[in-house]
C-alpha cells in the first residue's frame, strides 16, 4: 500500500511510454549511429580498415578505383573509425534504426567520385546526417 | 512420514523466472526444498579464446560484451590489466571520468535489479516505476558516451571522451531527481508489507557461510562482511572519494535489496564528488601495440560484486592467455546454500537475489576424463 | 412475446450483452493497471484501443491447437467450455437491465457461490488433466487458496441475505430498492471482506498464486494454447463481469434507475467501477506465498467475517 500515493499521481500524469514508430526519442549529439563515409575527404589509407575491431571495414581494390565496402550487420558502433580516421572521412550519424531481414542490403559500397558524376549508390547509401 | 518422497523439479534452461538459460535442478520434498544442484554453462561463448585471438586494442570490445550490464566494469578491469602490463599510467582526469562511469553503471544497475526483485515477488508496478527510473540514467549515458548501453568510452590509457562542466551540468540535475526517486524505492521496499513478507527471512546466509563460501558484493555485504574491492583495494580513483561501505545484518533478500538500494545513495555522492572535484588535464594517453611480456590480474567492484581478470602476455600485440571470473561465479556456492530449505515459491526470488548474471560467468568446457558426459563448468 | 424472451436471453440483457460487457471490461482493467505503472496499455485497435480484447481473442481462435500428448484428453477440451460458459449462465442471475434478473428464484445466491466453488474446481481440473508440472503446482495452489477464502466468502454473503430477508439477489436488489439504501453503507465490513475475496478468487495480485508467472509459468493455464486458452481468457473476462455483478447487486444498489438514467446504464457504470477498484488494487501489492495467504485468510478475514455475521444477528447493519 505504500505506493498508493504515487499510483494515483500517475493516473494524472502523461505515461512515460514513447509511442515509438509515431514519435520518437530524439537522439543526442554525438550518438553513435551507423558511420557515414564522406568519400570527397577519404585518401583509401586503410586506416579505419585497421582499427575496426570486428572488421566491418573493408578497401576493394587498388589505387584510386579503390572502394570501401562496410559490411553494416558486423559494425558495433565503437567509433574507432571515425576516432582514427585522419581526414575525418567518417562521422557517426544518428540513424539508429537499421534492423532488417536481409543482410545483403547491409552491406554499403563507398568509392571516390571520378568526376562530377556522383554514382548513388544502390541501397540508400547514408548521408553525412542520416 | 516413514518414506522419503522427494520430487525432482527442474528449473531452467527455459524458465520466465530466469532471463538467461541456466539450470538448476532442485530436490524437493512437499513444499521445501532439500538439495539443489545447478548445472552452468549454456551460453558458453568462447570469449576468452577470442580475446586470445584479437589485439589487446580490439579486446576491449569484446571485455566489453562480456556483460550487458557491467559494461563500464569489464572494460575498467581489462583496461587496467593491460595498462599494468604496458606500464603506462593513466592521467588523473581519465580515473575520475572512469570512477563516474562506473558509479552510473551502479545506478542504473542497481535500480534494475530492485525492478527486478519486485517483479520475482509479483510486484510489477514497482518494476515499471525502477526501469522508468533507469532511464534517466540511460539517457545520460548516451548523452555522455553516444551509447546507452554499450558505452565504449574506456580505452587503453584512459577515457575516449571527456566530460564537459554543460556535461557534467546535466549529470548533477539529473542525479537530482534520481536521488529523489531512490529515496522513494527505499521508503517502498522498507515499508510495503507484502514486500517485506516475501523477503525477509529469505534466501538466509549467515556472515559465516558467507565468508566461507566466498560471497562477492552486495550479497556478501548484506551479510553483513565489510568487503568491497573498491574500499579494501581501490581502483580508478577510489582512494580518493569519500563513501561508505554499505552493510545489512539482516542477511536475507531484504537486506540485499536495502544495500543496494543504499548503495545507489552512496554511488550519487560519489559521482558528485568527482564532478566537483575533476581534475585538470589530458584524458587519454597513447598505448603502445605491443605489451611486453608478463601477467597481472587485476580487481573491480562490478554492481554484481568483485569482478576479476587476469592477462598474461607474451610480447606480442596479443595476449598469450586471457581469463574472466565474473561476480555471478563467486555467488553460485552462496546461492546454493540459501536454496537450500526454502519453499519452492521462493526460487525466483532468490535466484534473483544475488543479480545473477548467467551468461557473463560461463566461460570455459571441462571434459571429465573416464567420465561419460562432459560437464561445462 | 417469445421472440422477445429469445431476444433479451441472446442479446440484451443477456450473453451477447454480456460479452461484449466481458471484453469491455478487459479493457477497463488492462487501461488502468497501465496507466497506474506509468505506460499507455491498449492503444492501436479501436479508439483506444479498446477493441484490444476483441483481437485478441479472435487472435487466439486462429492460432495452431497444441494438446500434450500426456494429457487427460476429455477434460482437457471439456474444461475450457464449461470455464467460459459457468459464468455466463451464472450472470443471467443478475440483475443487469431491471432490479429483476432475467432469472431469479428463492435461493439463486447460493447457487452463485456455488458457482464460485465450480469455477475454481473446474481450475483444478484443467491444471490436472494438462500434466504439466507447473499446471499441477498450479491447480493444487488453487485449490489451496480456495479452501481459505471460500468460508469468509460464504459467511459474508449471506449478510445481506438476512437484511433484506431473501436468499435471491433479485430480492436483494429490490429490498435495497425499496429502503432507498445500498448494502455498503450499511455493512462496510462485509463489503471489505467481499472486495479481498473476490481479488483471491479472479487470481488477482496479491493473490495471483496459482498462475504466478515468475514462479510456475502461467500456473494452471501453462498448457492451454489457442481457441482454449481464448476460452479461458473469456471466461475469466466474464467471472469478472460476473464478480463486479455480485458486489454492485448486494452492496451497491444494483441495477436500479437513477433520476433518468436507466437501470443498465447504472449497472455498467458501477460495475466499471469495481472493476476500476480491483485493477487499482492490484497495482498496489507484491503477491503473497501462499502459506501466507492461507494463514493470513484464516487468522484475519475470517474472525472480521464472523464478526459481520454477528453484528448482522444483532441487528446492525440489517
Ligand atoms: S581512415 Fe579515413 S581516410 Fe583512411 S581510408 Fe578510412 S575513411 Fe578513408
Ligand atoms: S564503428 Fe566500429 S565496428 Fe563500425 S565500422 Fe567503425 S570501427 Fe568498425
Amino acid at each position: 500500500m505504500s505506493i498508493v500515493g504515487e499510483a494515483l499521481r500517475q493516473l494524472r500524469r502523461k505515461p512515460c511510454t514513447v509511442r515509438y514508430p509515431a514519435e520518437k526519442a530524439p537522439v543526442p549529439p554525438r550518438f553513435r549511429g551507423m558511420p557515414a563515409w564522406d568519400m570527397s575527404k577519404c585518401i583509401l589509407c586503410v586506416l579505419c580498415q585497421n582499427a575496426c575491431p570486428p572488421g566491418a571495414i573493408r578497401l576493394i581494390g587498388k589505387g584510386p578505383e579503390a572502394e570501401i565496402e562496410y559490411l553494416m550487420d558486423r559494425c558495433i558502433f565503437c567509433e574507432e573509425c571515425a576516432e582514427v580516421c585522419p581526414k575525418r572521412a567518417i562521422v557517426m550519424s544518428d540513424r539508429f534504426e537499421l534492423a532488417g531481414f536481409d543482410r545483403s542490403k547491409m552491406v554499403f559500397r563507398f568509392r571516390k567520385e571520378k568526376e562530377k558524376q556522383p554514382e548513388p549508390p544502390k541501397h540508400s547509401a547514408p548521408t553525412a546526417n542520416g | 512420514m516413514g518414506y522419503a518422497s522427494t520430487v525432482k523439479v527442474p528449473f531452467g534452461p527455459q524458465h520466465p523466472a530466469l532471463k538467461e538459460p541456466e539450470h538448476f535442478l532442485f530436490e524437493v520434498d512437499g513444499d521445501t526444498v532439500v538439495g539443489v544442484t545447478p548445472r552452468i554453462g549454456y551460453v558458453h561463448r568462447g570469449i576468452e579464446k577470442a580475446l586470445e585471438l584479437s589485439t589487446y586494442g580490439h579486446g576491449i570490445y569484446l571485455a566489453e560484451r562480456i556483460c550487458g550490464i557491467c559494461t563500464i566494469a569489464h572494460t575498467c578491469c581489462y583496461a587496467q590489466a593491460v595498462e599494468e602490463l604496458m606500464g603506462i599510467d593513466v592521467p588523473p582526469r581519465a580515473n575520475y571520468i572512469r570512477t563516474i562511469m562506473s558509479e552510473l553503471e551502479r545506478l542504473h544497475s542497481h535500480s534494475l535489479w530492485v525492478g527486478l526483485v519486485a517483479h520475482e515477488a509479483g510486484f510489477d508496478t514497482l518494476f515499471m516505476y525502477a526501469w522508468r527510473d533507469r532511464e534517466v540514467i540511460l539517457n545520460l549515458f548516451q548523452e555522455l558516451t553516444g551509447g546507452r548501453v554499450l558505452h565504449a568510452i574506456n580505452t587503453l590509457g584512459g577515457v575516449r571522451r571527456d566530460i564537459s562542466p554543460e556535461m557534467a551540468d546535466k549529470v548533477r540535475r539529473a542525479l537530482e531527481h534520481f536521488e529523489g526517486r531512490t529515496k522513494e524505492y527505499l521508503r517502498i521496499v522498507r515499508t510495503e508489507p507484502t514486500f517485506l513478507r516475501r523477503t525477509r527471512d529469505v534466501g538466509v546466509l549467515k556472515p559465516a557461510d558467507a565468508a566461507r563460501l566466498n560471497a562477492v558484493g552486495p550479497t556478501l555485504r548484506a551479510s553483513g562482511i565489510k568487503g568491497d574491492v573498491r574500499r579494501d583495494d581501490p581502483y580508478v580513483a577510489y582512494d580518493e572519494m569519500p563513501f561508505n561501505v554499505i552493510t545489512s545484518d539482516s542477511c536475507d533478500v531484504f537486506g540485499r535489496t536495502e544495500v543496494r538500494t543504499e548503495e545507489m545513495m552512496e554511488s550519487i555522492g560519489i559521482i558528485r564528488h568527482a564532478l566537483e572535484h575533476l581534475p585538470e588535464g589530458v584524458f587519454r594517453v597513447r598505448a603502445p601495440r605491443n605489451v611486453p611480456a608478463g601477467e597481472c590480474v587485476s580487481r573491480v567492484e562490478a554492481p554484481r560484486g568483485e569482478d576479476m581478470h587476469y592477462a598474461r602476455s607474451n610480447g606480442t600485440a596479443k595476449p598469450d592467455r586471457y581469463k574472466v571470473r565474473a561476480p555471478t561465479l563467486a555467488n553460485i556456492p552462496a546461492l546454493c546454500k540459501m536454496l537450500v530449505g526454502i519453499h519452492v515459491a521462493d526460487i525466483p526470488i532468490i535466484l534473483a537475489g544475488i543479480d545473477p548474471c548467467f551468461s557473463c560467468m560461463d566461460r570455459m568446457v571441462f571434459v571429465r576424463s573416464g567420465g561419460s558426459t562432459g560437464r561445462a563448468r | 412475446m417469445v421472440a422477445y424472451e429469445i431476444f433479451q436471453l441472446v442479446v440484451f440483457p443477456g450473453a451477447l450483452f454480456v460479452i461484449c460487457l466481458a471484453f469491455l471490461y478487459e479493457w477497463v482493467d488492462r487501461k488502468l493497471f497501465a496507466r497506474v505503472q506509468g505506460r499507455y496499455g491498449p492503444l492501436y485497435t479501436g479508439p483506444a484501443g479498446i477493441l484490444q480484447p476483441v483481437a485478441d481473442f479472435l487472435k487466439l481462435l486462429s492460432k495452431e491447437d497444441i494438446v500434450p500428448r500426456a494429457c487427460d484428453a476429455n477434460l482437457f477440451f471439456a474444461v475450457p467450455v464449461m470455464y467460459a460458459a459457468l459464468p455466463l449462465t451464472a450472470l443471467f442471475i443478475m440483475p443487469i437491465a431491471a432490479p429483476e434478473a432475467l432469472v431469479s428464484f428463492e435461493g439463486d445466491l447460493i447457487f452463485i457461490l456455488f458457482s464460485f466453488g465450480l469455477m475454481t474446481l473446474l481450475i483444478f481440473l484443467a491444471g490436472w488433466s494438462s500434466m504439466s508440472r507447473f499446471s499441477a503446482i498450479g491447480s493444487v495452489r488453487s485449490a489451496l487458496q480456495m479452501l481459505s477464502y471460500e468460508i469468509p466468502l460464504g459467511l459474508v454473503l449471506v449478510c445481506p441475505a438476512i437484511a433484506a430477508r431473501s436468499l435471491s439477489v433479485s430480492g436483494i436488489v429490490q429490498w435495497q430498492a425499496a429502503n432507498a439504501t445500498w448494502g455498503a453503507a450499511l455493512q462496510p465490513i462485509g463489503l471489505a471482506v467481499v472486495m479481498v475475496c473476490m481479488l483471491a478468487e479472479l487470481e488477482l495480485v496479491p493473490f495471483d498464486i496459482p498462475e504466478a508467472e515468475t514462479e510456475i509459468v502461467a500456473g494452471w493455464r501453462t498448457e492451454f494454447t489457442g481457441r482454449r486458452l481464448a476460452l479461458f481468457r473469456m471466461g475469466r473476462d466474464l467471472e469478472i463481469v460476473l464478480v463486479s455483478a455480485l458486489v454492485v447487486s448486494l452492496y451497491l444498489g444494483g441495477a436500479q434507475q437513477l433520476w433518468l438514467v436507466p437501470a443498465a446504464a447504472m449497472f455498467v457504470i458501477k460495475t466499471a467501477a469495481v472493476v476500476a477498484v480491483f485493477s487499482f488494487a492490484r497495482a498496489l501489492f507484491a503477491r503473497f506465498r501462499i502459506d501466507q495467504m492461507i494463514a493470513g485468510m484464516w487468522k484475519y478475514l475470517l474472525p472480521i467475517a464472523v464478526a459481520q455475521v454477528v453484528l448482522v444477528q444483532m441487528g446492525l447493519g440489517a
